[in-house]
């Protein structure tokens, strides 16, 4: 915290305030262009970006020791893995433009080795799947790789418009994936299969089918050359820092807020350590967990969306690989299970003879781990890990364990949204309070992950213009 | 020090409060189009290629003519032609103007900003 600068702030904030109060009006806030932002994930930081670019006299405040938010470059580790956000997609016209003007180098990410399949206590090679006694699925269905699965879903997408996703028209139609995927003639082995490793549910039975298809829709519109995703050459958080860097005023960090107060002439942000700062409007670009920790009186009716939003578990373990010793007994080196391992990526660290393999577990199969002492944790994976790969016990280390469930200034991966709640959820939680601004992935309308948070920044910066103009 | 935080608090329940904030609504098209369009698109002439393509000399223009760029097919096969009625209809709702287009874009603008965003947009290509 920036002390002396902090108190000379108050004081031509207490001044001014005087002045509006003895002169007993409304009288505008008078410099009247002063914005904070909460936090420096990208949306943030692209918020803070554009209102500098026009004037505005910006304050960022991050909780964090780090800026970048959900985009988490574990950079203490061999070959620096992401914990974080990990592949920006062709069609992110805001990212790539952000990386390419702050010259953050991009590269195509180094493979992934291919992935086996672990299904029922029975290792599967990958070219042997649709004929493996162990595939539960019917045979119409064998030769679809589970990963592949929730893809049948195009054959009857009916989201044939950008922000149709949240369509209160149709998501009247709108069910929970589990009875969906049924109705539509999913086998019960398949909807099993598509449940064991789901990253946009928890679980089947509270997952909004119509989210299901938003993505779906996403990653078939994506065909052909579009799908060279992309990655920063040295850790996606060297994007989020060359933004911060790019900032006028240096970011507070270590600096969690926990109340955000106004007035119909101003705004009071409070941070952990008592101290406030004034301006003309906070922008909120939070994830929902972290926004539900901050006192910020608003209308009922969004208090109550905030409680209800659930969010995406994951856990993951960051090993390190000293040797492929899957190359022996003919294995890929990657693996897709329906145990607890969830999914391994097994990836080469280039210009070493090492590999990262990370495990990434998610959904509600999270919570009993995230309950867990670290080492406890740790020990559990580890252990389930072995008894997949006996060899992994002497080749491999442990690097990191990453549970973004627990992380109270993140409080998950992603926003999910229940059978029917983007219908109204949606529009609630970004429109603005007062002089009070919400931003963030949960709020994007076009895009989801990096782009989406980029995307609600540039909303978000516009509606604050407008009201600063 | 105390003195000065009392008298924030005191000051701050003396501003009146309202829920209603007004709306300035005066932003210019140049803002607009920094804001709402320029990370996707150059205002080159040249084929300078973005996430999308270069909207120099727009006006009068052919959609999806730029060479070079791979453009959806829905918007080289659409037949428009870039004018003020035709690009507000565009920027209103993409999807329904030239449906299955690869510009994947909700706008946060209003009408007017969108009008005010045209003409600045067209005027300077
Ligand atoms: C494991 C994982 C994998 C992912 N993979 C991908 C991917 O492959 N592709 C993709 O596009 N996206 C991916 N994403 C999503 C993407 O990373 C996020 O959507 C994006 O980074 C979110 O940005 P944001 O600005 O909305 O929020 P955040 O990045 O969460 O930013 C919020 C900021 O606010 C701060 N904050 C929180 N509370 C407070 C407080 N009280 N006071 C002050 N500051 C506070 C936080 O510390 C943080 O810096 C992934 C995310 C995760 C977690
Ligand atoms: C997220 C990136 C993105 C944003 C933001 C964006 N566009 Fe686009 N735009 C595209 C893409 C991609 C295309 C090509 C679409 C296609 O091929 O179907 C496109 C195409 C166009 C075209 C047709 C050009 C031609 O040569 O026919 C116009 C006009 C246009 N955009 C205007 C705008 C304006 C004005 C804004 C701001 C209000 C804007 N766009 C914002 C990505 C974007």
């Amino acid at each position: 915290m920036t002390s002396t600068l902090t108190r000379r702030r108050l004081l031509h904030g207490s001044l001014a305030g005087i002045a509006a109060g003895l002169s007993g009006g409304c009288a505008k806030h008078r410099s009247g262009r002063k914005a904070v932002v909460v936090g420096a994930g990208l949306s943030g930081l692209n918020a803070a970006l554009i209102l500098e670019r026009w004037g505005f006299e910006v304050q960022v405040i991050e909780a964090r020791e780090r800026v970048g938010g959900r985009i988490w470059t574990l950079d203490a580790l061999p070959g620096s893995p992401e914990g974080g956000g990990n592949v920006m997609g062709a069609n992110y016209g805001r990212v790539l433009k952000a990386a390419h003007d702050l010259q953050v180098p991009l590269r195509s990410p180094p493979r992934t080795l291919p992935s086996d399949y672990f299904v029922d206590g029975q290792r599967i090679a990958r070219d042997d799947w649709a004929s493996a006694e162990a595939n539960p699925l019917p045979d119409a269905w064998r030769s679809i790789p589970p990963s592949r699965l929730m893809g049948k879903l195009n054959a009857s997408n009916p989201l044939l418009q950008t922000r149709a996703w949240h369509d209160p028209t149709l998501m009247a139609s709108d069910t929970s994936a589990l009875s969906g995927l049924s109705a539509l003639g999913f086998p019960d082995a398949a909807i099993r299969l598509i449940g064991a490793n789901n990253s946009y549910g928890n679980n089947l039975d509270e997952t909004s089918l119509m989210s299901l298809y938003r993505v779906m829709g996403e990653f078939g519109r994506l065909s052909g050359p579009a799908l060279a995703v992309k990655e920063a050459t040295k850790g996606n958080m060297r994007l989020p820092e060359a933004m911060a860097g790019q900032l006028a005023r240096p970011i507070e960090m270590g600096s969690p807020v926990t109340a955000v107060h106004q007035s119909s002439s101003a705004t009071r942000v409070t941070l952990a350590s008592g101290e406030t700062v004034d301006a003309d409007a906070v922008i909120m670009p939070l994830p929902l967990p972290a926004l539900r920790r901050i006192d910020m009186s608003l209308p009922a009716s969004q208090t109550t969306l905030l409680e209800t939003v659930d969010y995406h578990k994951v856990v993951q373990l960051h090993c390190i690989v000293e040797a492929p010793f899957w190359e022996r007994a003919g294995w890929g080196g990657s693996w897709w299970t329906d145990n607890l391992l969830g999914r391994i990526f097994t990836r080469p660290i280039p210009g070493t003879s090492r590999f990262n393999m990370t495990v990434w577990i998610n959904g509600d199969d999270c919570d009993a781990l995230n309950a867990m002492d670290e080492a406890t944790c740790i020990d559990r994976i580890s252990r389930a890990l072995w008894d997949l790969m006996p060899d992994a016990r002497e080749a491999t280390s442990v690097g990191q364990l990453v549970r973004w469930s627990n992380d109270p200034f993140a409080g998950g991966v992603w926003a999910l949204w229940r059978p029917g709640q983007a219908a109204t959820a949606h529009a609630a939680l970004r429109a603005p309070v007062g002089r009070v601004f919400f931003a963030g992935e949960h709020t994007a309308e076009a895009y989801r992950g990096m782009e989406g948070a980029m995307e609600s920044g540039e909303r978000a910066a516009l509606e604050v213009m407008r009201l600063l103009a | 020090m105390n003195q000065c935080w009392r008298d924030l608090a005191i000051s701050f329940a003396l501003i009146c409060s309202t829920n209603a904030v007004a709306q300035a609504d005066s932003l210019t098209g140049e803002q607009l189009y920094d804001i709402a369009c320029s990370a996707c698109h150059s205002l080159a002439h040249t084929p300078d290629h973005h996430i999308g393509p270069p909207l120099g000399g727009l006006l009068d223009r052919p959609a999806g003519a730029v060479e070079g760029y791979r453009y959806s097919e829905a918007l080289r096969n659409s037949s428009w032609r870039w004018s003020l009625p035709t690009l507000v209809a565009w920027l209103a709702d993409p999807d329904t103007a030239i449906p299955n287009n690869a510009m994947n874009y909700v706008n946060p603008m209003t009408a007017e900003e969108t009008q005010r965003l045209g003409e600045w947009l067209l005027g300077e290509s």
